[in-house]
């Protein structure tokens, strides 16, 4: 299992574009995904999910990771977090 | 029953006015689609049944999804249009939606249609509960799913189009633009929407495939209904329900005299447009919107003359990145090739960019904070749209326009900053074709007055009447109080226009017209004469126009300008033209 703590750096936040792109690459591995948020924990494969984080610019997400390709998920969404989304 | 009788009997002829989009007749039938409101029923279902509702679930999915996919295919143009409805997509596939639903199938006997509202009930309260609206407004995404899969689920949704043909003229209460494409498809008559805008998308798309359509007709719906005959005047701005004979006759006449023009204009497509003393006038579109292509294409423009980037700024929450802009200069630029597709940088007051750039508020906007101004005030903005179009030029014949120059300083300044856009670039070793004509729009009067040091700085001018018109004469264009003050073709205006060709000729470089005056063919003339090597109008308009310059010489042009030019009037000049 592998834990990651990671930054929102898009103004506008996890909206649903930034939301699908998660999910998306996600559903690409075999691994479970998590996401943490404060009190919440919620699935990183559903975009209700991940939508119901309402993870706002600056807000801090832990992401966890459990399974055989787990390292090359977690790679994936630091790469993803980095580029912002494509987004400012 | 009785009352409806009644009504049909007493039906006399009614007219609501609306806002023209573009102009044209149209009659037909009313054809009205509302959203239906879907009917869900609470019943449950035999526990024997869930197996078979759980395999129909899986079906419902996978139908969904091939539609959405078609749609995201056939027709979502914009990279905003492809990201909703992708984002639909994996709402769809989301696990928690369809462990949800199969869970009140299989162990609550939910019938599956109960299941899916029951899921979406579930998640419109969650997001209800936000605090942050920007987050509570994704529900609409949910809701339009939610739509789309029970509308299938019920067999509710196929219809829409089914009931439309070739006598049809829709009614609705809004309209998207991929749903204008595919109504045109249907060879209908004409759209009048309850709602809109004469500038949203899909307004444009209806002007530029010349299908009459008419909006903002409040009350409508209260006195219409199906299969009524009713008249679109696009001329006018009016429909008319239930015509009197004698009117229906009058419109039959107009409409059959507009069919004839149409179709004599058709035949123009692959004629070439130059004078009868053999000038080839270069005769180009202006467009808004990339969805706007196919028309350029199919009335065989002669390039782009002006592609409005105001579009992919406005009517949104957050900036398009320079990767979006670069894709769709891209796919102009390629479709173009190899004709030249001229883009100006954005060009709006910040009235409108005020929502994503944190303007402040302007006492007098057209006087205000815009065109390169704004783009002067946000270089990264600007740069971003500069670095799209120098990546995207590697495949096309680009060329950059800047609006509202006012002085040769500007032109300076915007070629700085071009250069370092080139060095940043070269620096991330991006490719790019540094090799990209720039020209300026003349439409303020220091600039005309001043043509002769910017044209020394340009590759092309390019004169933008409307707003020419608007500051040479101190004359609002939306103002209807001083609509009188606004004419076209005042001496000032006239003469304006003869020096800017001068002084770009002196250059040696081409001058066009891309404002209203070149899509109205009573000009046509007087521009040639003036100087004017191209002409830029809605694709809409490219045939009449074009129509209007292989009837007309260069040199009898030219006298013509010469007399106007020397006239002291508007009326004066109008009487020449006439």
């Amino acid at each position: 299992m592998i834990r990651k703590r990671i930054m929102i750096a898009n103004k506008l936040g996890m909206h649903a574009r930034p939301a699908t792109l998660v999910v998306k690459a996600a559903t690409k591995y075999r691994s479970e995904f998590k996401i943490l948020k404060d009190d919440m924990e919620i699935n990183g494969k559903s975009i209700m999910g991940v939508m119901t984080l309402a993870a706002e610019f600056g807000s801090e997400l832990e992401l966890v990771a459990d399974g055989v390709d787990e390292e090359y998920l977690i790679k994936e969404m630091e790469e993803l977090f980095a580029s912002k989304f494509g987004e400012e | 029953m009785l009352l409806n009788l009644e009504k049909s009997k007493l039906a006399i002829m009614k007219k609501i006015r609306g806002i023209s989009v573009s102009e044209g007749v149209a009659i037909g039938k009313a054809a009205i689609i509302q959203r239906k409101i879907l009917h869900v029923s609470r019943e449950h279902i035999n526990a024997a049944d869930t197996s078979k509702e759980l395999s129909k679930f899986k079906q419902d999915i996978e139908i969904v999804i091939a539609e959405l996919e078609h749609l995201i295919q056939n027709y979502a143009f914009s990279q905003d249009q492809k990201e909703i409805l992708s984002t639909q997509k994996v709402i769809l596939v989301d696990p928690e939606f369809v462990d949800r639903v199969n869970y009140l199938i299989s162990e609550e006997n939910c019938s599956r249609e109960n299941a899916i509202s029951i899921y979406f009930t579930e998640v419109a309260d969650i997001f209800r509960n936000m605090d942050n609206q920007f987050f509570s407004q994704r529900l609409t995404d949910y809701e339009d799913v939610a739509y789309r899969l029970l509308s299938h689920v019920l067999k509710k949704g196929s219809n829409r189009l089914d009931s439309l043909n070739d006598k049809s003229i829709l009614i609705m209460d809004n309209i998207t633009p991929s749903f204008v494409t595919r109504v045109f498809e249907k060879k209908i008559k004409g759209i009048i929407t309850v709602k809109g805008s004469r500038n949203s998308h899909s307004s444009i798309i209806a002007r530029s495939m010349n299908l009459p359509m008419l909006v903002n007709t409040s009350g409508l719906l209260n006195e219409v209904e199906n299969d009524q005959l009713i008249i679109i005047d696009g001329n006018n701005g009016e429909v008319i329900i239930d015509p009197l004979p004698e009117v229906l006759l009058d419109y039959e006449n107009r409409y059959q005299q507009e069919q004839n023009q149409k179709e004599t204009l058709l035949k123009l497509i692959d004629v070439q447009a130059k004078t009868t003393d053999e000038k080839i006038i270069k005769l180009m579109s202006n467009i808004e919107i990339p969805d706007e292509l196919e028309r350029v294409v199919k009335y065989n423009s002669d390039g782009i003359g002006l592609f409005r980037t105001e579009f992919l700024f406005i009517d949104r929450e957050d900036l398009p990145t320079e990767e979006e802009q670069y894709e769709i200069y891209k796919q102009i630029a390629e479709k173009m090739s190899p004709e030249p597709i001229t883009i100006r940088t954005i060009d709006v007051g910040g009235d409108k960019l005020s929502s994503i750039l944190n303007l402040a508020h302007e006492d007098n906007p057209n006087l205000g904070c815009r065109g390169i101004r704004i783009s002067f005030e946000n270089i990264p903005i600007f740069k971003q749209q500069i670095k799209a179009v120098l990546r995207a030029n590697v495949v096309g014949n680009i060329k950059l326009m800047f609006p509202m120059i006012s002085n040769v300083t500007e032109i300076y300044r915007a070629k700085k900053i071009i250069e370092e856009c080139k060095h940043e670039l070269k620096d991330k070793a991006v490719e790019f074709n540094p090799d990209l004509p720039i020209g300026a729009m003349i439409e303020i009067p220091s600039a005309v007055v001043t043509s002769d040091a910017i044209a020394a700085e340009c590759d092309f001018l390019s004169i933008g009447t409307n707003d020419l018109v608007q500051y040479i004469l101190a004359v609002d264009r939306d103002n209807e109080a001083v609509a009188s003050y606004y004419q076209s073709c005042h001496p000032s205006v006239l003469r304006s226009i003869q020096l800017t060709a001068e002084n770009a000729h002196k250059r040696n470089i081409k001058v066009a017209v891309c404002g209203e005056m070149a899509s109205e063919p009573i000009f046509v003339q007087l521009l040639l004469g003036l100087g004017i090597d191209e002409l830029s109008v809605s694709p809409g308009r490219i045939l009449k126009i074009k129509n209007e310059i292989i009837n007309s010489s260069l040199y009898n042009s030219q006298l013509l300008a010469q007399k106007c030019l020397l006239q002291k009037t508007s009326a004066e000049v109008m009487e020449l033209l006439n």
